[in-house]
C-alpha cells in the first residue's frame, strides 16, 4: 500500500541542513497495524505527516496505492488523501465552532456527499460510537476521551483505507486509552483498515502487529 | 454545504463579537453614507430625463464674448422666435416668459377679488402650447391647446387645491396676477415631479404675456433685438434624425441676417442649442429650477462615497487577516479533512457576506434615520425615497462588491495556510501578510481622513470669511420689502414712505431697485466723456433714491451723493468704474459725463468706495448708481436693533393699509446675502459630515490594527516587562508606530488637499489664503484622535501580566 524509498526531509538554517527525516525506506502493506515509536523530537510526527501527504519530503519516492505522490500537485494529493486517509490527532483537533454532529459531517461536505446520504452516514457513526445523545454538543462540552472518539468517528466517516493516528491516547487516561486501542484493533481486524499510529507506550504499541523505531529522523533496525 | 457555512458564519460572528462588531459598524456607517450619496446622485441625474422627446429637445442659449470674458445667458431677444420659425420651418419652437415672485390673487369671479392673495416664487411661466410637445405633463383636465388663447391658463393640481380648495372645482375660475393680469383656468395638470427644472405652477398662455407686457415694464415694442432677459427663453424640438450641430452651424448666418445694430454691441454674439438633458448640470447658465448641479461636484460626491466604502473594506481586511491568525487551527483542520482551497475561500466569502448583510441592514436603518437631514447638506429639499428599484439594485451590488473586495485578501491568506503549521498553531502574523500591508492600508485611510479634515477646515474658514467679509456696505438689520412696478403701486409710494418715516424703530429708509449686493444684475453698454463710441465693457446699474448711500452705509470718496430727484438725474459711480475709465484719483472724474445705453449724457457727481455687487465669487463690476423712481419699488429699511419685532409688525401693518390688494413679502438683507452661498454652505456641511465619517471609520481601522499589534507584541511586551520596562516605555512602543503612520499619511494628503482646495477657492474672487495653520491643525487633530484610539489597547497591553502572556506561548 505504502512504499517510501530514500525519503529525506530537512530544514536549512543559516546554511546548515538539519535532517528531520533521513533516508527512510519503508513498506507498509494493506491491513497492517503499525506502531511508530521513538523519543520526542525523533521525527515521528513528521513521518506521519509525509505519509498523510500533509507535508512534502525534500527527497525520495513515495508510492501510495500505485500513485507517485512525490510528483503530484497539491490538488491531486488532497484529492487522494481525502479519499483514502483518516487522521486522528493527540490534541483531537476538533473545530470548536461546530457541534459533534457537524464535526463528524465535515469530511463528507468536502467530498460533495449528498445531503440524505450524509445524514444516514453521520447517523450510523453516532450510533456506532453511542453518541447520539451528544450530537448537538460542542467539543468543549465533552471530556477528552469523548472528544477523541469524535475525532476517530470523523476520521472514519469517509470509510478510509488508512488511519494515521499521532499519539491518539497522549492526552487520555489509561482506561480511555485502552478503549481507543480496542477500537483500532477492531477496525483493523474486522474492517481491514490499515492503521499507522505514533505512540510512546509499549503497551499501546503492542496492539499493532509491527513496530518501527525512529531515532534522529532514521529508522532504527533491530540489530 | 452552503447552509452549513452560514451556520458557522453566524457562530463565528457570535464568537468573535468584538471583531464582527467593529466590522459591521464600520461597514454599516459606510453603506449608509454611500446609499445616501447614491440617492442624491440618482435624483440629480434624473432631472428632466423622463420626457419622451428629451433627446430631441433643446434650449436655445447665447454666448456674448467680451474682452474681459464670456457671458452665457438663456435669455433670448423677443423677435428671435419669429425669425426662427421663418428660417427653420421643420423645427418646432416654443417660447416662454417666466415671472419670479409674482402675486396671485384668487378671484371670486372675473370682476371681484377675494382676500386670498399669495406671493409665488418660481413656477409662473407664460408658455406657448408647443412647449408641451417637448415636455411631458399629465393633464387632469383640459390640455395644452388652452394655451392658444390669451387670458387662459393651465394650473397645477396642488396650486389649484391651494387656490380653490379642490382642483376639480378649478376649471373656469379666475386668478389675477400682480393685480393686473386676469387669467381663467382652462386646464389642470398633475404636479411636476421634483426631478424637473420646470416647476410649472401656473402656466398662462404666452399670448397673455404679450397682451400684458407693460406689467413687466416692457413698454416699448418687442421687436427690439438689442435687449434680452433671462425670463424670456426659447426651446426647440428637432425633427428625428437631425442634430444640434447642423442647427448651430447655421446660427452665425442667422444672426448676421437678423441682428441689426451690431456696433452698439460691445461683445460678439453666438446662439447655440443646449440639450434639455444637460440643463440641470450646466453651470454656465441658470434655469427655472432651484439649483444647478455641476457634474464635477456630483462626481466628487461619488468619489467620496467610493472612498468611504473602500475605507470600511480596508478595515475589514485588516481585522479579518488579524483574526485569521486566531482561526488558523480551524482552517488547518478543514484542510486535513479534505477541504479544497476553493471551498475554504468560499467559506471566507460567505462569512464576509453574512457580515456585510448585517452591516447593510444596519446601514439601511442609519440611512433611513439620516435621510431627513439630507436637506442640510445637499440641494435636495424634497424627501427622497430610500428604497426604489435603483437603490435596491445599488445596495445589492454594493453588498456583493464589498463582499468580494473585503473577502478577497483574507480568503487568499487563509486558503494558503500550510495545514500542518496551521494545526500546530504555528501561523503567526507574518504569515498573513505581516504588518506592512496593514500599515499601507492604514496610511491610505488616514491620508483620506486628513484630506477631508483639511478640506473641511478650509471650507469652514472660507464660509466664516464670507460671513465676516467687508462688503463695502452695511448689511445688518436691513429689511427689504418687495413692491411692484405698476402705476397703481407707484402712485401710493409717497404715502407709504411718509407713513414709514413715522415709525420710531426705522433708522433709515430708501426706495431702490435692489440692495448694493444682490443676485440681480442689470448691465448696459456705456460711453464716457462725450466720446460717442461705447466702451468695451458694460456698466452695472444700481438704482436708488437719495437715501440709498446712507441706508446701506456706502462711503463717499469724492464729490457728493445726488440730492433728491429733480428733473435731471445724476450719476454716482464706484471706484472700479473710475479706475476703468482711467482715473486713479476719484476726485478728478467728478463732473465728467457718462451715457448709459442710448440715453442722455449725465454728470458724475460722486464716487463711492467699492462694494461687492454680487457674491464674493464675482469680481467687483464697474458700477453706476442713479435715481430712477419707476424701478425703485423695493423699500430698504434699516431698523434699530431694539424692538425689532414690533417695528417689523408696524411695517407690515402700514403695508396692509396702503396696499390692501398687494401681498406683503419681505426678506432680511443679510439672509439674502447668505443665500448666495447656499451651495457653499451645504458643501462645507457635507465636508464636515463626511470628514467625521472618514475619521470614525479610520479610527475603527486603527483600533483593529492596534488590536492586531497587541496580539503580535504580547510576547515582546511580556519579555520587556520582565526585563523591567516601564508602562510608559511600552506605550511609546505602540504610539511611535502610529505617529509615524499618521505623519506619512499627512505627507501624502497635504499636497493633494492643498491642490484641491486651492481649486475650490478659485471659484471665489475674494477668499482666504491657505496658511500653514490649516495643516498644523489637521495633523494635530489626526494625531490626537489616533493616540486616543490607540491608547486604550496599548494601556491594556502594557498592564497585562507578563507571566501569563509568556506562558501561553
Ligand atoms: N518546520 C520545521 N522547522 C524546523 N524544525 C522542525 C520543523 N518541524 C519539526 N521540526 C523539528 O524536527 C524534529 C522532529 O519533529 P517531530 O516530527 O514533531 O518529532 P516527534 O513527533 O517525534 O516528537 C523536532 O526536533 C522538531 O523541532
Ligand atoms: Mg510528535
Amino acid at each position: 500500500m505504502i512504499t517510501l524509498e530514500h525519503i529525506s526531509k530537512w530544514v536549512t538554517t543559516a546554511g546548515l541542513r538539519t535532517f528531520l527525516l533521513k533516508d527512510i525506506n519503508l513498506t507498509i502493506k494493506e491491513g497492517e497495524f503499525v506502531s511508530i515509536m521513538g523519543p520526542s523530537g525523533s521525527g515521528k510526527s513528521t513521518l506521519l505527516n509525509v505519509i498523510g501527504m500533509l507535508d512534502d519530503a525534500d527527497e525520495g519516492k513515495y508510492d501510495f496505492m500505485g500513485n507517485q505522490v512525490h510528483s503530484m500537485k497539491e490538488k491531486q494529493r488532497s484529492q487522494l488523501y481525502k479519499q483514502y486517509i483518516g487522521f486522528v490527532f493527540q490534541a483531537y483537533h476538533l473545530i470548536d465552532e461546530l457541534t459533534v454532529y457537524e464535526n463528524i459531517e465535515t469530511p463528507l461536505l468536502y467530498q460533495d456527499t449528498k445531503s440524505t446520504e450524509r445524514k444516514a452516514m453521520v447517523g450510523d457513526m453516532l450510533d456506532r460510537f453511542q453518541m447520539v445523545g451528544k450530537k448537538d454538543l460542542f467539543p468543549t462540552q465533552l471530556s477528552g476521551g469523548q472528544q477523541q472518539l469524535v475525532g476517530i468517528a470523523r476520521a472514519l466517516i469517509s470509510s478510509p483505507k488508512l488511519i494515521l493516528a499521532d499519539e491518539p491516547t497522549g492526552n487520555l487516561n489509561s482506561r480511555q486509552g485502552e478503549e481507543i486501542m480496542e477500537l483500532f484493533k477492531k477496525l483493523n481486524e474486522e474492517d481491514g483498515v490499515t492503521i499507522i499510529q505514533v505512540t510512546h507506550s509499549e503497551k499501546n504499541a503492542a496492539y499493532g502487529n509491527r513496530i518501527i523505531h525512529l531515532l534522529d529522523g532514521r529508522i532504527e533496525h533491530p540489530r | 454545504m452552503i447552509r452549513n457555512y452560514f451556520v458557522i458564519a453566524l457562530r463565528n460572528i457570535r464568537r468573535y463579537k468584538g471583531h464582527a462588531g467593529i466590522n459591521i459598524l464600520g461597514l454599516a456607517v459606510a453603506l449608509a453614507a454611500c446609499t445616501i450619496i447614491f440617492l442624491v446622485l440618482q435624483h440629480e441625474f434624473s432631472y428632466d430625463q423622463y420626457h419622451k422627446h428629451a433627446n430631441r429637445t433643446y434650449q436655445l442659449v447665447r454666448k456674448d464674448v467680451y474682452p474681459d470674458g464670456d457671458n452665457f445667458d438663456i435669455g433670448m431677444p423677443f423677435p428671435t422666435i419669429r425669425a426662427l420659425r421663418n428660417d427653420f420651418p421643420k423645427i418646432k419652437f416654443a417660447e416662454i416668459f417666466t415671472s419670479y415672485g409674482s402675486q396671485v390673487t384668487v378671484m371670486q369671479n372675473a370682476e371681484t377679488i377675494s382676500n386670498k392673495k399669495f406671493i409665488e416664487g418660481p413656477g409662473i411661466i407664460f408658455a406657448e402650447p408647443e412647449l408641451f410637445d417637448m415636455l411631458d405633463v399629465k393633464w387632469l383636465a383640459g390640455n395644452a391647446t388652452a394655451l392658444n388663447s390669451p387670458g387662459l391658463a393651465a394650473i397645477s393640481r396642488s396650486q389649484a387645491n391651494k387656490y380653490f380648495g379642490d382642483w376639480k372645482a378649478a376649471m373656469g375660475r379666475y386668478l389675477k396676477l400682480d393685480n393686473n393680469i386676469l387669467i381663467q383656468v382652462a386646464a389642470v395638470m398633475e404636479d411636476v415631479p421634483v426631478n424637473s427644472d420646470f416647476p410649472f405652477q401656473i402656466v398662462p398662455s404666452y399670448k397673455t404675456f404679450l397682451a400684458n407686457k407693460d406689467v413687466f415694464s416692457y413698454t416699448a415694442s418687442l421687436d427690439n433685438w438689442g435687449g434680452s432677459s433671462s425670463n424670456h427663453q426659447v426651446y426647440a424640438l428637432l425633427p428625428e434624425g437631425s442634430d444640434a450641430e447642423g442647427f448651430n452651424s447655421r446660427m452665425p448666418a442667422f444672426l448676421e441676417k437678423y441682428y441689426p445694430d451690431k456696433k452698439n454691441q460691445p461683445g460678439k454674439l453666438y446662439f447655440f442649442l443646449n440639450p434639455l438633458k444637460n440643463i440641470h448640470f450646466d453651470t454656465r447658465f441658470g434655469h427655472n429650477g432651484d439649483h444647478v448641479s455641476s457634474k464635477t461636484s456630483l462626481m466628487t460626491l461619488a468619489l467620496i462615497g467610493l472612498l468611504i466604502i473602500l475605507m470600511a473594506c480596508i478595515n475589514f481586511v485588516n481585522l479579518s487577516t488579524a483574526l485569521a491568525v486566531k482561526r488558523s487551527k480551524e482552517v488547518g483542520i478543514r484542510k486535513v479533512m479534505g477541504g479544497k482551497k476553493s471551498q475554504l475561500r468560499l467559506q471566507v466569502y460567505l462569512e464576509t457576506f453574512v457580515i456585510v448583510c448585517f452591516a447593510a441592514l444596519l446601514g439601511l436603518g442609519l440611512a433611513w434615520f439620516g435621510l431627513p437631514y439630507l436637506k442640510y447638506i445637499a440641494d435636495i429639499q424634497q424627501p427622497l425615497q430610500l428604497l426604489n428599484s435603483g437603490s435596491i439594485t445599488f445596495i445589492l451590488a454594493v453588498i456583493l462588491a464589498t463582499t468580494v473586495i473585503s473577502g478577497f485578501y483574507p480568503a487568499l491568506v487563509m486558503s494558503r495556510f500550510q495545514p500542518v503549521e496551521a494545526i500546530k498553531n504555528k501561523i503567526n502574523t507574518t504569515a498573513v501578510g505581516g504588518i506592512s500591508l496593514r500599515r499601507v492600508l492604514v496610511v491610505l485611510q488616514f491620508a483620506f481622513s486628513q484630506l477631508l479634515i483639511v478640506a473641511t477646515i478650509i471650507a469652514v474658514s472660507q464660509m466664516n470669511f464670507i460671513r465676516d467679509a467687508d462688503l463695502g456696505m452695511d448689511k445688518e438689520a436691513v429689511l427689504l420689502v418687495n413692491g411692484n412696478a405698476d402705476s397703481s403701486f407707484l402712485s401710493r409710494q409717497p404715502n407709504f414712505e411718509a407713513r414709514l418715516r413715522q415709525v420710531a424703530g426705522i433708522r433709515q429708509l430708501s426706495f431702490a431697485l435692489d440692495a448694493p449686493s444682490s443676485d440681480n444684475s442689470w448691465t448696459t453698454n456705456m460711453a464716457f466723456d462725450n466720446d460717442a463710441t461705447d466702451k468695451d465693457f458694460h456698466a452695472s446699474i444700481k438704482m436708488g433714491d437719495d437715501h440709498y448711500a446712507e441706508t446701506f452705509g456706502l462711503q463717499l470718496l469724492a464729490g457728493s451723493f445726488y440730492p433728491p430727484r429733480d428733473s435731471t438725474p445724476e450719476f454716482v459711480i464706484n471706484e472700479t468704474m473710475a479706475r476703468k475709465l482711467g482715473y486713479n484719483n476719484p476726485k478728478d472724474i467728478v463732473g465728467k459725463t457718462i451715457r448709459l445705453g442710448g440715453g442722455k449724457w449725465l454728470p458724475v457727481v460722486g464716487v463711492v468706495k467699492d462694494f461687492k455687487n454680487k457674491s464674493l465669487r464675482d469680481e467687483i463690476r464697474p458700477t453706476v448708481i442713479t435715481n430712477n423712481p419707476k424701478f425703485q419699488t423695493t423699500a430698504c429699511i434699516k431698523i434699530s436693533a431694539a424692538n425689532l419685532g414690533k417695528t417689523n409688525r408696524d411695517i407690515e401693518a402700514i403695508w396692509e393699509s396702503v396696499y390692501p390688494e398687494y401681498a406683503y413679502s419681505s426678506t432680511w438683507l443679510d439672509e439674502s446675502i447668505q443665500n448666495f452661498y447656499r451651495q457653499e454652505e451645504r458643501l462645507s456641511r457635507l465636508y464636515k459630515v463626511y470628514a467625521g465619517l472618514a475619521i470614525f471609520i479610520s479610527c475603527l481601522g486603527l483600533y483593529g490594527l492596534v488590536s492586531f499589534m497587541a496580539v503580535q507584541k504580547t510576547k515582546e511586551v511580556g519579555i520587556r516587562k520582565v526585563l523591567g520596562a516601564s508602562i510608559s516605555s511600552i506605550l511609546y512602543l505602540f504610539s511611535r508606530e502610529f505617529t509615524i503612520l499618521v505623519v506619512v499619511a499627512f505627507v501624502i494628503a497635504a499636497p493633494v488637499a492643498w491642490f484641491l482646495m486651492n481649486n475650490w477657492l478659485s471659484n471665489f474672487v475674494f477668499k482666504i489664503s491657505i496658511g500653514a495653520g490649516v495643516f498644523v491643525l489637521s495633523i494635530a487633530a489626526s494625531l490626537l484622535i489616533a493616540w486616543i484610539t490607540v491608547g486604550y489597547k496599548a494601556i491594556r497591553a502594557a498592564l497585562a501580566n507578563p507571566v501569563k502572556s509568556l506562558r501561553s506561548e
